[in-house]
């Protein structure tokens, strides 16, 4: 004997219906636009990363507006120090190609302190080949100068070996003459 | 009376003209893309066949190279990060690890400040003969199986087509599972967006053909950074000869695509 009343069912298959609608709705609503296009994330958040301000520029891109620190710089031991290490990255200088801020320049203690990164021999893992290393104050009293003289007094930051040089060159002429 | 009528509209024709004339190019310029004023770029080409055509999403190759016995421990490299990025203090995308050793095969590691300050001086607060140092830096792996991705439950940290690991700010909830997941503990929660941060090889340099910061700034060329499908970059060279080259955590399966140039069986 069959029921002829089958509203139950209607209210069943209407129920499903507005809940597939519903989800497939809230599916297209709440999925960003480029969510798949590469695999389950936002494919737009690739382009957001590699549309970051570069606030690192070169060396290349410093010494080009800097002739004169650049010859020194390129010919001394430290051509392959990065100029930003020193002074600070690029996009606190340089806005859109026009000077926007002034950089510091490292003074007196401060080289000392910048020197001595590398420097410092008192750490091993430094090995010969790759940086020349000394030991402090050891060093000053080798060179006959004062223990208060700054690394600055005698190397040049940007050539290390610039005065050096030219003294030792003086100094031979004198003594073969 | 001035002058007579015919020539009157004569100037106005040649008014309204040269109005006219102005405000179509002007607006024509106002549309038109400005041409490249400077003739040469701001940054020049560091990584070669990458500027001047379109980025092919799935065909590209990177890898990055660690050479410990090139590095002196200077911290440029974390110095030059944290400028690019603004990491705030106390959270690290890249530092250097000091590794010293005993004549008893023991092991001391430390990273004062991630290596930011330098290395001033040696260890004070052990009282035993060193028989060696080295110094590890250590970044994302940008492992090829990433256990971070797995993790993710938003689809907020995914493996690029090219090959990069990325976290998508806007959909991070800051759960920082793959912050547990990660076996080199490359990832941080940033405090203030509350989201996972992590070292990206520089994806907005590398797509410019610049190098990774880092890489750049590194004084003593120990690290390396390269295109693997050009035959003639530094990596390649060094990927395919007879170069003792590791990776961090092999057992893990993570097959990551940084590799270490003299890394010793110490490090983990």
């Amino acid at each position: 004997m069959k029921s002829s009343y089958n509203s139950h069912i209607k209210r069943i298959v209407l129920g499903l219906v507005v809940f597939a609608v519903l989800g497939f709705v809230g599916k297209i609503v709440l999925t960003p636009k480029s969510f798949g296009k590469y695999g389950p994330y936002r494919a737009d958040a690739i382009d957001e990363e590699a549309n970051q301000e570069i606030r690192h520029g070169t060396n290349a891109s410093c010494l080009s507006c800097h002739p004169y620190e650049a010859k020194i710089h390129l010919t001394g031991l430290h051509k392959t120090i990065s100029c930003e290490f020193c002074h600070g990255p690029y996009a606190d200088h340089i806005k859109a190609r026009k000077v926007y801020g002034k950089l510091p320049v490292k003074k007196k203690q401060e080289i000392k302190v910048l020197c001595l990164r590398c420097h410092n021999r008192a750490i091993q893992a430094r090995p010969e080949e790759v940086i020349k290393t000394v030991v402090m104050p050891e060093h000053l009293e080798k060179q006959k100068v004062k223990t208060s003289h700054t690394c600055d007094q005698c190397h040049h930051v940007h050539a290390p070996l610039k005065y050096i040089n030219r003294a030792k060159k003086i100094v031979g002429i004198k003594e073969a003459s | 009376m001035g002058k007579p009528d015919a020539e009157l509209d004569k100037e106005r024709r040649a008014f309204i003209k040269k109005v006219l004339n102005g405000t179509i190019a002007g607006s024509l310029l106002l549309v038109l893309p400005m041409p490249i004023t400077a003739a040469t770029p701001e940054f020049p080409e560091q990584i070669s066949g990458i500027r001047g055509k379109k980025w092919d999403m799935f065909n590209q190759r990177f890898a990055f190279i660690v050479d410990i016995t090139r590095c002196i421990g200077c911290g440029s490299c974390c110095v030059a990060d944290r400028r690019e990025y603004h990491v705030p203090d106390g959270y690290y995308r890249t530092w250097v690890e000091r590794y010293l050793k005993d004549f008893n095969d023991e092991v001391y590691v430390d990273s004062p400040n991630g290596g930011l300050d330098g290395y001033q001086s040696p260890r004070t607060d052990i009282d035993v003969e060193i028989r060696d140092t080295f110094f590890v830096p250590k970044l994302c792996n940008m492992c090829k199986e990433p256990p971070c991705v797995q993790v993710c439950p938003v689809g907020a940290t995914f493996k690029t087509p090219d090959g990069f690991i990325l976290v998508d700010r806007e959909r991070c909830v800051g759960c920082a599972y793959c912050i547990q997941a990660c076996p080199y503990s490359a990832r941080y929660l940033d405090p203030v967006t509350r989201t996972a941060e992590k070292c990206t090889w520089c994806y907005h340099r590398v797509r410019k053909g610049l190098l990774p910061v880092c890489v750049n700034v590194c004084p003593t060329g120990a690290r390396k950074f390269g295109d693997l499908n050009d035959k003639s970059s530094e990596v390649y060279k060094l990927l395919h000869e007879h170069e003792v080259l590791t990776v961090l955590k092999k057992d893990m399966g993570t097959y990551p695509a940084l590799y270490y140039k003299g890394l010793r069986r110490e490090v983990v």
